[in-house]
């Protein structure tokens, strides 16, 4: 029993001289959780409670649209996962659930897959194939059925073939007693379109590698974060995009909102590889400290192994505008209230982006209640 | 309505304001004149409250009551309003959503009912049409990509909808073409009312020529060197200020 354990703790103290992990440290979490919570485990039963607000397909065991197939099989052994999170998720996770939806289709609803962690150590992995010509939208929900100490370990793979589009909302809204470790890895095959909305909300520590690969020409990525953290909660997003074929663009505008003692990191690396001729890549971190002990580590980076790209990036770090305060005091709005306004004005630009009005709404609803707790 | 005395301030360690007077009652207007620099602005501020100043002396009475105690939302609250020399733009935050914020907080704390949007909404499409504004304004982001006449025209509209009892006017007449200055001086005009007193900051004659004030003084180096009626703006305009600072 104590094998696995000790497996992890070698593989966490591994990391720990990673640069990849220098801002987010696994060894008090494994350290904390015992040898009990690192063992192979069966996925957790799918979760038969969509939220009510959503009229999604949920992709659990109920899922009857006649384009879906679903099947849950053997997580193959060996493999090899890059980042820590998805190797941690294969080590453990006994099942994989494959979906795919097939050529050509285009559902109104939404799909919704929640993983909820209620407790203990929870491996959710999937992987999901969006047929060719395609046109879906995927609500991935993370939260949490009970305020016990949980491990959520989250790994999904997602294929776009040629011409799909996928527009992904993951919301992290887990309880602050909760761990998130979640990889993301992203195929983008011919002119498929992938786009990506990631808030982080909950959570005590909160990881998350998101992997895209830009394999084939006009394939495109348009990534966007939002972190609101309070309290001692830590979010970490490292992004690789990976341009490996010509006439690819991605972008990535994260924005982080951070009180209390929290800790925000992001790192979004594109590497360009050698014929990725006429890459279009824009990366851009802005961040706000409410106070004097949050920290944020923001570091975008790019390798660039061709002379025909356009890349930029960026990062700005500052705190609320004082004269943007008083002009809302002067017109008669309490300090708070003010604060709030300007606050929520900045993580609006993300929300905004968010097309499906219950979720939006729901997230808007998060965001308030935890600016006015917090 | 507004007693200032022996006003002294100063901003990061340096006097700006050396003793300042002034006594502005109900239904007056005045314009306070003077070179660049002299402290005009540092007054209208410090009325308002905006931070990063210091009051070394004096006081500042509102009504009765001292004004410096209070905190700039109180000081609106309270019927006070600032037109800022440079408007702030506020990505994110729409105009129709800070003024309904503000506009009902004020009404709170007279003891009135909050606007329902229905009320809200006709009530600032009248006032938009003081100052020529067209409501499309009301949902974009607060002076976000306004021009500096659209930032001056909506200060005004912002102070028709708060209805304060003074309003004070920080170079309202800067960075204005003439036909933007008509308008807005038309607004001021149309806001003047017996219960309401207004002060104008500003360094040139031409807003005077449309609005024209009750009192002229002229602040130079942190002190009112003299005061006087409209003539005296007049031959401001004519001879300068030196032979006042000689």
């Amino acid at each position: 029993m104590t094998d696995t354990h000790d497996t992890v703790a070698a593989m966490v103290a591994a990391l720990s001289r990673h640069e990849a992990w220098r801002y987010t440290k696994l060894s008090p979490l494994v350290a904390a959780l015992g040898a009990e919570w690192w063992q192979p485990a069966d996925q957790v039963a799918d979760s038969h409670t969509p939220a009510p607000e959503f009229d999604a397909i949920p992709l659990d065991g109920t899922c009857d649209l006649p384009a879906i197939s679903r099947q849950r099989q053997a997580t193959p052994e060996g493999g090899h996962d890059a980042p820590f999170t998805a190797q941690l998720n294969r080590l453990f996770a006994r099942q994989t659930t494959a979906i795919r939806l097939t050529d050509g289709s285009h559902p109104e609803q939404p799909l919704l897959l929640i993983q909820r962690a209620d407790g203990g150590a929870c491996y959710h992995r999937h992987t999901l194939e969006i047929g060719a010509q395609s046109a879906v939208t995927l609500i991935e929900l993370f939260d949490s059925g009970r305020s016990e100490a949980a491990l959520c370990s989250s790994h999904l793979q997602i294929t776009l073939q040629p011409g799909a589009r996928l527009t992904h909302y993951r919301i992290q809204q887990q309880a602050a007693s909760h761990h998130h470790l979640g990889s993301l890895q992203i195929e983008q095959q011919r002119d498929s379109h992938y786009r990506l909305h990631a808030i982080e909300l909950g959570g005590g520590l909160s990881r998350l590698d998101l992997t895209i690969h830009l394999q084939q020409p006009g394939a495109e990525c348009d990534l966007n974060g939002l972190f609101v953290l309070a309290g001692t909660q830590h979010a970490d997003h490292h992004l690789t995009i990976d341009h490996a074929a010509p006439h690819c663009r991605s972008r990535a505008e994260y924005r982080t909102v951070l009180d209390g003692r929290s800790h925000g990191v992001f790192n979004g690396k594109v590497v360009v590889q050698p014929g990725a001729i006429r890459t279009d890549s824009a990366q851009h971190s802005a961040n706000l400290l409410l106070s004097k002990r949050a920290q944020i580590d923001t570091k975008p980076e790019l390798e660039i192994y061709n002379d025909d790209v356009q890349c930029a990036h960026g990062a700005t770090v500052g705190q609320l505008d004082d004269e943007q305060l008083f002009y809302l005091r002067s017109r008669g709005v309490s300090e708070d209230g003010a604060r709030t306004m300007l606050i929520t004005a900045f993580a609006e630009a993300v929300i905004m982006g968010i097309r499906h009005d219950p979720l939006r709404q729901r997230v808007e609803q998060a965001v308030l209640s935890k600016l006015n707790n917090g | 309505m507004l007693e200032i005395q022996d006003l002294c301030v100063s901003v990061e360690g340096k006097e700006i304001l050396k003793g300042i007077n002034l006594t502005v009652n109900a239904g007056e207007v005045h314009a306070i004149m003077g070179p660049n620099g002299s402290g005009k602005s540092t007054l209208s501020n410090v009325i308002a409250g905006r931070p990063g100043y210091t009051v070394t002396a004096g006081s500042i009475r509102f009504e009765g009551s001292d004004l410096l105690a209070l905190k700039p939302e109180e000081r609106a609250w309270a019927g006070i309003f600032l037109a800022f020399q440079y408007p702030v733009e506020i990505p994110g935050v729409n105009n129709s959503y800070l003024l309904k914020a503000g506009l009902n907080a004020l009404r709170k704390q007279r003891g009135e009912e909050e606007l329902d949007a229905m009320d809200f909404m006709q009530t600032v499409r009248e006032k938009a049409k003081l100052v020529e504004l067209d409501p499309a304004f009301l949902s974009r982001s607060v002076n976000e990509g306004f021009s500096g006449g659209e930032k001056k025209r909506n200060e005004i509209f912002q102070m028709a909808v708060l209805e304060p009892k003074l309003a004070l006017l920080d170079e309202t007449d800067s960075g204005l073409d003439i036909d933007a200055l008509r308008i807005v001086a038309g607004g001021i005009n149309k806001l003047r009312d017996p219960s309401r007193a207004m002060v104008m900051v500003t360094h040139y004659q031409r807003l005077l020529d449309y609005v024209t004030p009750d009192v002229v003084h002229v602040l130079a180096d942190g002190r009112i060197l003299t005061s006087g009626g409209a003539d005296l703006a007049r031959k401001l305009e004519r001879e300068g200020y030196d032979w006042l600072l000689k």
